[in-house]
Formats: C-alpha cells, sequence, structure tokens
C-alpha cells in the first residue's frame, strides 16, 4: 500500500502546525450500520460483563489484589502468564490476518477509539446538532445558548467518561462493592485514581484528541500498510470512473459535459472522521470506516447513477486482475494462528490445579548437623488451584540414602490457598559422590494419585569429596 | 529545533515521549508483578501498609517515570549539535 506523506493539515511558519477540528458529518448506510452494531456490541460487553456473576464469584474479575484473574469457569494465577502471552500473540496473528484480508477492519468498527469516538460524536450532536450547525456554534461568541449546550455536552461527557472509569476498575476489584462504596463517596485511593484517570483517558481521547489519537499515537496504523499487498480491501475511489469531477444538474449527461461521475459534493470529505479526501489517493490516516463509501452510495443513488465510486476494492481489483483470497501470507497466518489456538487449548485442557516452587535456601550452600550429616533448606510454596481442598504428600528422589524433613507434616490446603512449606533434605556424607545434585520433589494430592507434579532442585555438598 | 521537528504538531512532540512509555511501562509492570509480589516487595523494604493495588500502581508510575524519562532524553539527544553550534554564535 503506498501512503501519502501528507500531513493532515498544512502549517505555515507555525512552532506547530495548529490542529483543525474535524465535524464529521453523520451518516447512514450499510457500514454506518454495521459500526453501530459493532459499537452496541462491544460497549454492551464492557459495561456489562463486570455485572454478571458465575459460580458465586464476579464472571470475568481480574483480581489483583488477590493476585488471580476469574474469567467465568477458569481461575489463572501469576504462574499461568504464559497463558496471557499465548492470548496476545493469538490476538496479534488475528490482527494481522484480518488486516491482510481486509485492511483495516480494526480500526473502523472495532477499536477502542473508535468505539467511543463514536458514542461521543452522538452525544455532541444530542446538544450542537449536525455538522453544520456544530460548525456555526463553534464561529459564535460565547454566549448564553452556546456555553448551554456546551457545558451540557461536556456534563454529559464526563458522566460517561466516569462511568467507563468506574467500569473499568470494576474489572479489577468487585464492582458491586466498589458501586457501594462509590454511592458513598468511600473509595479507596487508589480506586478513586483509576477511576479519575481512566474517565479523564476516555474524556480526553474520544471527547479531544479523536483522530489525533490514529494519526499520531497509535502503532498499528505505522505499521499496518506492512501487512498489505495488492488483494487487500481497502477503500477506494475509482478515480477513472469519478474524473472530471464537477457539479452538473441531476437531468444533465456528464458524458456531454465532458465529466466522469464524481458531482464534487465534498460530502465524502465531510463525513471522514479524520478529515481527508479519499479522492487524494490512499492515505495512512484513513481508518476504513466506510463513512465515504455509504454517504456517496447515498449521492449515486439520488443522481440515478451506480453506486460504488467509492467502495472497498482491492488493488488488483482495481487494475482488472482477478483478486485471490488464499495468498501464501494469508496462510500462514490461518496456520499459525490455528496451531497456537489449538496449543492455548490443549495446554488448558491439561492444566493441573497444583503448582510447586521450590526455592533454595540462600543463606548457607550447605549446614552440618551435629551427627555429621549434610544438610539442605528449601522453601516450597504450595499452590492448590483446585476448587476443593486437597491434602498432598510430598517425596524426594534423585538423591540415594537423602531423607526429606518437613516442618509441617499435615499438608492440607484449602481451595484456591498458597501455603509455604520450609523443607530439609539430610543425607550421610558418605552417598554423596560429587558437589551437586539434582532432586525431584514430588507433590501428590492423596485423593488423586493423577494430581501430581514434579519440581527440579539442586542439593550441594561439601566441596572436598 | 529542526526545520523537520518544528513541522511536528504539538500534540505529536507531546505524546512521542508520553505514550510510547505508557505503552512500555505497561508491559513492564504487568512482566514485573507476575514474577514478584508487590505486597513482599512492600513488606521487605518496610512499607507494609501499602496494599497491593496501591504497589501496583506506583511500580506503574515509576516504571513510566523512567520510561518517559528515557523517552525525552532520546527526544533531547536527537537535536542536531551543528544548530546548537548556531544558537551560541
Amino acid at each position: 500500500m503506498k501512503t501519502s506523506s501528507k500531513q493532515p493539515a498544512e502549517g505555515g511558519g507555525e512552532f506547530y502546525e495548529k490542529h483543525k477540528k474535524v465535524y464529521p458529518r453523520e451518516v447512514h448506510g450499510l457500514f454506518a450500520t454495521l459500526r453501530v452494531t459493532g459499537v452496541l456490541t462491544l460497549l454492551g460487553l464492557y459495561y456489562l460483563l463486570p455485572w454478571l456473576s458465575w459460580e458465586g464469584h464476579q464472571a470475568v474479575l481480574f483480581d489483583l489484589p488477590a493476585r488471580k484473574f476469574y474469567i467465568f469457569t477458569l481461575t489463572f494465577w501469576p504462574q499461568d502468564f504464559i497463558y496471557l502471552a499465548a492470548l496476545l500473540i493469538i490476538s496479534a496473528l488475528a490482527l494481522f490476518f484480518f488486516t491482510t484480508l481486509a485492511g483495516r477492519l480494526w480500526c473502523g468498527y472495532a477499536c477502542p477509539q473508535t468505539v467511543w469516538t463514536e458514542v461521543f460524536l452522538w452525544m455532541e450532536r444530542w446538544f450542537e446538532g449536525d455538522r453544520n450547525k456544530q460548525i456555526k456554534l463553534d464561529n459564535a461568541p460565547m454566549a448564553g445558548g452556546k456555553f448551554l449546550r456546551k457545558s451540557a455536552k461536556h456534563t454529559v461527557w464526563l458522566l460517561f467518561s466516569l462511568w467507563t472509569g468506574f467500569t473499568f476498575v470494576g474489572y479489577f476489584t468487585p464492582i458491586t462493592e466498589l458501586g457501594q462504596a462509590v454511592l458513598q463517596f468511600n473509595t479507596g485511593p487508589w480506586e478513586t485514581f483509576w477511576i479519575l484517570f481512566y474517565g479523564f483517558a476516555t474524556y480526553g481521547n474520544a471527547g479531544w484528541m479523536r483522530e489525533q489519537v490514529c494519526i499520531y499515537m497509535c502503532p498499528y496504523a505505522r505499521f499496518q500498510s506492512a501487512m498489505f499487498d495488492k488483494d487487500t480491501l481497502l477503500i477506494s475511489y475509482d478515480e477513472q470512473r469519478g474524473e472530471p469531477r464537477g457539479s452538473r444538474k441531476r437531468s444533465a449527461d456528464p458524458k456531454n459535459l465532458g465529466l466522469g461521475d464524481c458531482v464534487d459534493c465534498t460530502l465524502c470529505v465531510q463525513v471522514c472522521p479524520t478529515g481527508i479526501d479519499i479522492r487524494d489517493g490512499l492515505q495512512y490516516q484513513c481508518i476504513g470506516c466506510a463513512a465515504c463509501v455509504d454517504v456517496c452510495n447515498d449521492v449515486m443513488g439520488k443522481m440515478k447513477y451506480a453506486p460504488g465510486l467509492i467502495r472497498y476494492t482491492t488493488e488488483n481489483a482495481m487494475q482488472g486482475v482477478p483478486t485471490r483470497i488464499l495468498r501464501p501470507r494469508v496462510t500462514i497466518y490461518i496456520t499459525l494462528l490455528c496451531a497456537i489456538t489449538a496449543a492455548l487449548i490443549y495446554s488448558m485442557l491439561i492444566r493441573l490445579p497444583l503448582g510447586l516452587d521450590v526455592i533454595r535456601d540462600r543463606n548457607a550452600l550447605y549446614r552440618e548437623t551435629n551427627e555429621g550429616l549434610i544438610e539442605n533448606i528449601y522453601i516450597l510454596k504450595i499452590i492448590n488451584m483446585d476448587k476443593q481442598a486437597h491434602e498432598y504428600h510430598l517425596t524426594v528422589s534423585g538423591l540415594e540414602g537423602a531423607t526429606l524433613l518437613l516442618e509441617k507434616t499435615d499438608l492440607l490446603i484449602d481451595a484456591g490457598k498458597v501455603v509455604t512449606v520450609p523443607a530439609r533434605i539430610r543425607i550421610d556424607p558418605v552417598h554423596l559422590k560429587k558437589i551437586g545434585y539434582d532432586v525431584y520433589f514430588t507433590l501428590t494430592a492423596k485423593d488423586n494419585s493423577a494430581l501430581h507434579v514434579r519440581q527440579k532442585g539442586r542439593f550441594i555438598g561439601p566441596l572436598n569429596r | 529545533m529542526t526545520e523537520t521537528e518544528k513541522k511536528l504538531p504539538l500534540v505529536q512532540q507531546v505524546v512521542s515521549i508520553l505514550w510510547p512509555s505508557f505503552l512500555t511501562a505497561g508491559a513492564a509492570t504487568i512482566l514485573f508483578f507476575t514474577a514478584f509480589d508487590p505486597q513482599l516487595i512492600m513488606e521487605v523494604s518496610g512499607y507494609g501498609e501499602i496494599s497491593r493495588l496501591g504497589g501496583y500502581s506506583m511500580g506503574f508510575f515509576l516504571f513510566w517515570m523512567l520510561t518517559s524519562t528515557s523517552c525525552a532524553l532520546t527526544c533531547y539527544f536527537r537535536k542536531p549539535c551543528d544548530e546548537l553550534g548556531k544558537k551560541n554564535q
């Protein structure tokens, strides 16, 4: 994909370019409907999910204070970090896959920036009207009516942002308790801070920054063109059909006037949320929202021309070359995506709800007891990730003649609890043939022998053997 | 400020320091606190009364401070030296 390096607004001799506010015009049509559906679904999920309950706990709760993540029936521990990493890799690959196939689908329909900006635009239109009224209002001097409209808009924006911040924190602390605390003005300092921080970020990004976030802040916008090829879906103006552009009467035949199909109504520019002219060719500012497609089809309909002067197409299709869907890079993305997803599901299915960490005592390499035995000390961290309590049995292997001494013989651990157990391995030095040995701690549930883990530790003896 | 930098919009100048550092600080926070429990660190260092949420938050902001400092220094040292000389003459 070729991108023009044209800056969104040309500055003069100023220190920095003055940002020109973009007033996106309201648009209706197929893609606008799709986006609204996306917005309602995604925001609905975001705002409602934390209120769901599941098996006695909040369905989705990233319980940072307890260092446990609940996602419906699954519970994740810090040890399960690998799953989060895999999930991130899957998300990235899915993004690459969809970008290669259909361009900036993510940007146009699903990105939080797009979604919240869309809602903020709706609220702006309630108070300030559509594009023309907004421009007129902004040019008018600050008087009673304007002040009222502006302050009403900002109040609603701020309330919505605060609710957004509250919901965000509700993913990390139980939301019903948080709600009660908020109603009593009794939230903890950090919770208050994060509600305000996230709320402010929402207000700033969706109310003020808008397309500048996509243009200046978004890393994906910078590198997405690397995923494009000639068969990638993109939004394009059909220059051959549209040019030369010009206004004409509805009854006039463009061929007689020597004109193309573009009536130069500039509606495609007016609806653009990033303020570009799609007729200038592909630009990296284009987030692929298809607002210009909708509005242009509308105009084409009114003019009784065929729709699709601006449309979803591919570079190949524009040049009359057939478009291929299954290309090598698409196949590679699908293969990787399926492989990693399958590996993740498999490893989660065989995941044992039991964890054991072996930490060697760092104060001394070894200790000699009064009886002349060599002793190593370990700290064992046992995590019962199961939903029921278990009693465990611990053995040690890998070192002939060694005895395991536990300070706590009763290894009964409640569901979801972490227990730290100091352990000692003692051995008569006659058994030691070298300085270090790998020893294996095996922890087995007494009621279920399939529930066992083995962890390696290191036994170190005296040097002069 | 160089000619090209003069053309950079103010938002871009500000976010090129605050935003990349925010992203890396977020990643660093996740990685760091996956390995270390904030409460343990706080207790060991004698700040036992600070909660885990407080620990996470402070950790994040410490990381953000560090990463944004390095972003700011990068921007600072990116200034071509010949222009600095001109200014002094």
